[in-house]
């Protein structure tokens, strides 16, 4: 429907006040679009703050009368989930992936892009082809593998096995296959080989592409649930959404405490993505994702 | 592949070095890559080849029975088709949503910012958190939720999204937990091919008559977002065929999970992890699916090109 | 309604901050306690839902001495969780399970713990040992009684004018009257029953899901007919869908959204303190003409990996717990949810099982009682059942015809384990 957008703007005259009033409609759609959009937000916020009675009264209350700060008091203070724990935890993980993901995968990416070799291309598709495969399909296998290294319920179990990951290096490659030359030729002029190259001039020159795909790691270090849910055995080693996933899969459900924790658990990851916002779209734009 | 040169004589020495550096640099991420996607793969073809119940290294050698009996197990096909329908609503309803998106938030002269980030921000939430909102909160079969509420206001009785089959409004929530958290995304990459198209095509379509709007649209915009349409498409179906997060928080309950809107993932979670453990057989379904998708993705990336651009 | 961890707040803050702050500094909160010697034990519960029972655990392993048994408390689904883990040498040493299941069993994956049990084999409840025994060997001790059972609304029922419901029949009728508009009549779970209700029905109607030899226990027309009265009941929309909550919480119950809920003895003491006296029990009512009333009936069971390295000192454990020491069994079964002790002797005992619904639950259980979960009844059978049923109560589809095709899937899924036996 918002793709309409484009066609209920008025093509048939040049009329002024008719392109201003599809502008104005464009406008209110786009404003009723945004609000859907806030939604969820606003839920979270409104059900976090309210008491279980105001959540499941007949009458819908916009807002809660009196905000329940001692909700989220309730929540950290909970023994039976280590709230406070788990976003530690879950912070550790997301860092450390991104950080390992970003240097694998960049490294991964140039080396496919700009080393001639007579493999490469088989090397290449032979990673193209892991982006097809669920991960669901090779989990038990997976977890077999990690346990028999004796990494369960530890943070090595739940970083390492995921720091490899063929979408990010996919799109490393595409964009440096897009690297001006110019610059490499330049540096290789001055006799500084692939190695070095690479980190005096190539890295500093790709800094939004960096940052974009770090984003969308971390976003998805933040978020994953199957596999820290099984490796992540001991409750010290909880990440943000197992825990959250105690709330709604046992036998009663606290919906007031678990609305805060959810809001809990999306706080930090909306204020990365609001801080490189721009940088992801700025990455984006020049990594060739979309190519 | 860029490879110029490659094909011309070198100095055998310097191949090497090549190689070297090479390795150096892709080395370690295919080391991995081999060791945590390779070797369980590997793994899960040879359990496909055993009756193996409850154990990851069976003896019990049964050829490509688990084969014969995924593909002929009901369960199994109609899951491949709840997975068809999904996709055949998720990807244009996707695609649609988030150029619709990117083309008006493309040409807003003021808040440009403000819509992007409302549009992108869901994309930071994840699955677990959004099928619990959409739930327990927005598609409860309860008077207190919030589609039900809206409903009430209208005088309409409350319906049960989630658990009613006949009309299946579960689809309603499913496909749109999906396009929320995925609609931004995809809208970001749409403005960055948005950013890409020469302006120039625009005067000249201008001086040309085209009226702007749709005639623009047809003709300069849709045409020059190709490459990007391209990739969006592709991901949007590989994304949906990895369908798992959303079904699994939405739909299943202590004891199991309904058997509609039961996609393939969810249905081989069930018979390989769950207490049936039947190793084997969910092997074999893995297999059955990574192909599919496997033959999806190359038709698709051959008949609209991909890659081409490279050569 | 969870109140419970509100409640829980204000009379053990101290406790509460301990814990958090134990979990805060990644230390294990579920560590034994001090001067207890001997190998590591690691027992996993699934998540009780009813408050202090995390707590009860973790001092019972405390007490222990000749281990030191740390607690694994495991949200999320819990099955999968250690039917994964028993693959592999990290897993638990002690386990809880709803299982063990055949496979497990059969697959070498669990420990025989018969030699534990021989003494005071009489004394548990037949009906929760026996799905736990296979081949004469017992597999698993169980923790306790879990009784599934209907609750109603009694002044719902007066106001609408309808009697507690003694047949299936009227069942249909007093959901049906009880519907209006906002309120449900029956609540069987957000699916519509068919994984709440499993094979209840069935023994409702006097069949089984695996009768004594070893066959499918409802290929029987009887099966159809009860089964295909259950759709008239989301036909009449007289059924809640789409609570928050499931059946086996009493939340959708306690709110008012429906007049009659199936669920669980655990959910008693809840109903109690916000109901008082307003609310009634009663079996799955029978139907037809060889019917009978159903009372399902589960366990949870004490189980030993047979990947642990420790083996005996994890029997050993076992024994202490779920055999040697009545007290905690009793503190376990009756202080936090509402359980039937497992041993006889203990149920005789109880005090708070013997007045008003819980007695009367009591009375049914003994009189009704029927394993819930048959050990043949294995998971693959389960799924092409309860599909069959989902399909039936809500797309209305052919009885008949569905049933044919669960026990042809269901028979040969028996003849596989039989000739692996």
């Amino acid at each position: 429907m918002p793709a309409k957008t484009e066609r209920t703007a008025p093509v048939r005259t040049a009329d002024d006040a008719l392109v201003r009033a599809g502008r104005a409609l464009r406008l209110v759609l786009l404003i009723a679009l945004a609000a859907l959009f806030l939604i969820p937000f606003y839920l979270l916020v409104r059900n976090g703050l309210a008491s279980e009675e105001e959540i499941t009264s007949a009458g819908w209350t916009f807002f809660p009368s009196r905000p329940h700060w001692s909700n989220v008091r309730e929540l950290f203070a909970d023994p039976d989930v280590p709230m406070a724990h788990a976003l530690l935890n879950s912070s550790l993980i997301a860092v450390a992936t991104t950080a390992g993901t970003l240097l694998l995968a960049s490294l991964a990416g140039y080396g496919l892009a700009r080393i001639p070799y007579r493999h490469a291309n088989a090397v290449f598709y032979a990673v193209l082809g892991t982006l097809m495969v669920p991960a669901a399909v090779t989990f038990v296998p997976s977890f077999v593998l990690v346990s028999s290294l004796g990494w369960v319920s530890t943070l090595r179990g739940l970083i390492v096995p995921t720091l490899f990951s063929a979408f990010a290096c996919f799109v490393f490659r595409q964009y440096f296959l897009g690297f001006p030359r110019e610059l490499e030729d330049a540096a290789q002029v001055d006799g500084l080989g692939y190695w070095r190259t690479y980190w005096r001039v190539v890295v500093p020159n790709s800094r939004p592409v960096f940052a974009a795909v770090g984003t969308i790691v971390f976003i998805g270090a933040w978020n994953s649930f199957l596999w820290p849910l099984v490796i992540g055995q001991g409750r010290s080693s909880w990440t943000a959404q197992v825990a959250l996933s105690t709330f709604t899969t046992a036998q009663t459900i606290n919906l007031h405490e678990l609305f805060v924790a959810a809001t809990a658990s999306i706080i930090p990851l909306l204020l990365v993505f609001l801080l490189l916002q721009r940088y992801i779209v700025a990455g984006v734009e020049r990594s060739g994702i979309d190519d | 592949m860029s490879a110029p040169g490659s094909t011309r004589r070198r100095p055998r020495g310097r191949e090497r070095n090549r190689a070297l550096w090479f390795w150096t640099f892709v080395g370690p991420f295919v080391a991995g890559l081999a060791l945590f996607t390779y070797v369980p793969l590997a793994w899960s073809v040879y359990l496909s080849l055993f009756d193996a119940h409850n154990t990851v290294s069976p003896t019990d050698f049964v050829g490509l029975d688990n084969y014969t009996a995924m593909l002929g197990d009901p369960a199994f096909r109609s899951s491949l088709v709840t997975f068809a329908v999904f996709t055949a609503f998720i990807v244009p309803a996707t695609y649609a949503l988030s150029l619709g998106l990117a083309l008006a938030v493309n040409r807003l002269r003021f808040a440009q910012a403000f819509f992007r980030s409302v549009f992108f921000l869901p994309s930071a939430c994840s699955y677990v958190v959004a099928a619990m909102v959409w739930k327990l909160s927005v598609f409860n079969g309860v008077r207190f939720g919030l589609a039900n509420t809206v409903l009430g206001w209208f005088g309409a009785e409350p319906v049960a999204w989630l658990a009613s089959t006949d009309p299946p409004w579960y689809w309603l929530v499913i496909v749109t937990v999906r396009l929320w958290l995925q609609a931004g995304f995809y809208m970001v990459l749409f403005l960055a091919g948005l950013q890409r198209v020469p302006v120039r095509l625009y005067e000249a379509a201008a001086l040309d008559g085209a009226r702007p709007g749709w005639q623009t649209f047809r003709h300069i915009t849709f045409p020059a977002l190709r490459a990007t349409s391209v990739a969006v498409v592709l991901l949007l179906v590989v994304g949906a065929f990895q369908a798992f997060d959303e079904f699994y928080n939405l739909l299943s309950d202590s004891r199991g999970y309904p058997p509609y809107a039961r996609p393939p993932l969810v249905y081989l979670y069930y018979t390989a992890l769950g207490q049936g453990q039947d190793l084997g057989l969910g092997s074999a379904g893995a297999v059955i699916l990574a192909l599919i998708i496997a033959v999806v993705t190359v038709v698709q990336s051959r008949v609209s090109g991909l890659g081409r651009k490279e050569e | 309604m969870p109140i419970s961890r509100r409640q829980l707040m204000a009379g053990g803050a101290g406790l509460a901050l301990t814990g958090a702050l134990g979990s805060a500094c990644g230390s294990h909160t579920g560590r034994g306690g001090g001067g207890s010697s001997g190998p590591r034990l690691s027992q996993w519960y699934h998540q009780y839902g009813e408050a202090g029972t995390r707590q009860a655990v973790i001092r019972y392993a405390a007490a222990y001495k000749e281990a030191d048994v740390r607690i694994e408390w495991r949200p999320g689904n819990y099955d999968q969780q250690t039917a994964a883990a028993l693959l592999t040498s990290s897993g638990p040493d002690v386990f809880e399970a709803s299982g063990p299941t055949l496979d497990q069993i059969q697959g070498g994956q669990v420990v025989d713990l018969t030699d534990l049990v021989k003494d005071v084999k009489d004394d548990f409840s037949q009906v929760v040992l026996a799905p736990k025994t296979h081949d004469g060997r017992v597999w698993g001790i169980p923790q306790l009684v879990d009784t599934q059972l209907l609750y109603y609304r009694k002044s719902m029922l007066r106001d609408a004018g309808v009697r507690p419901p003694g047949s299936l029949d009227e069942l249909i009728d007093a959901a049906r009257k009880l519907s209006t508009g906002k309120v449900k009549g029956l609540f069987l779970g957000n699916d519509g029953g068919a994984s709440a209700l499993d094979g209840t029905p069935l023994y409702a109607a006097g069949l089984g899901l695996v009768t004594d030899g070893g066959e499918v226990g409802f290929d029987d027309p009887a099966a159809a007919r009860t089964l295909g009265k259950l759709h008239r009941l989301y036909a009449d929309k007289s059924l809640l869908l789409g609570a928050p909550t499931d059946w086996a919480d009493p939340g959708a119950f306690l709110q008012g959204l429906t007049a009659m809920q199936w669920s669980g003895l655990w959910a008693l003491p809840r109903i109690r303190k916000e109901l008082g006296d307003d609310f009634g029990v009663l079996p799955f009512p029978p139907d037809g003409p060889s019917g009978r009333p159903a009372v399902p009936v589960g366990a949870w069971t004490a189980a030993v990996s047979a990947r642990s390295e420790h083996r005996e000192a994890a029997k050993a454990f076992v024994k202490w717990l779920w055999i040697d020491r009545t007290d905690h069994q009793e503190d376990f079964a009756l202080s936090y949810g509402f359980h039937v002790p497992a041993r006889n002797s203990l149920a005789a005992k109880a005090d708070r099982l013997k007045t008003g619904p819980a007695a009367e639950v009591v009375r049914f259980t003994k009189e009704y009682g029927g394993a819930a979960q048959p050990l043949l009844w294995t998971p693959p059978s389960r799924t092409v059942y309860q599909d069959a049923l989902n399909r039936v109560i809500k797309g209305g589809a052919d009885p008949e015809a569905e049933l044919r095709a669960v026990v042809r899937k269901a028979g040969a899924e028996l003849r596989r384990v039989r000739k692996r036996a």
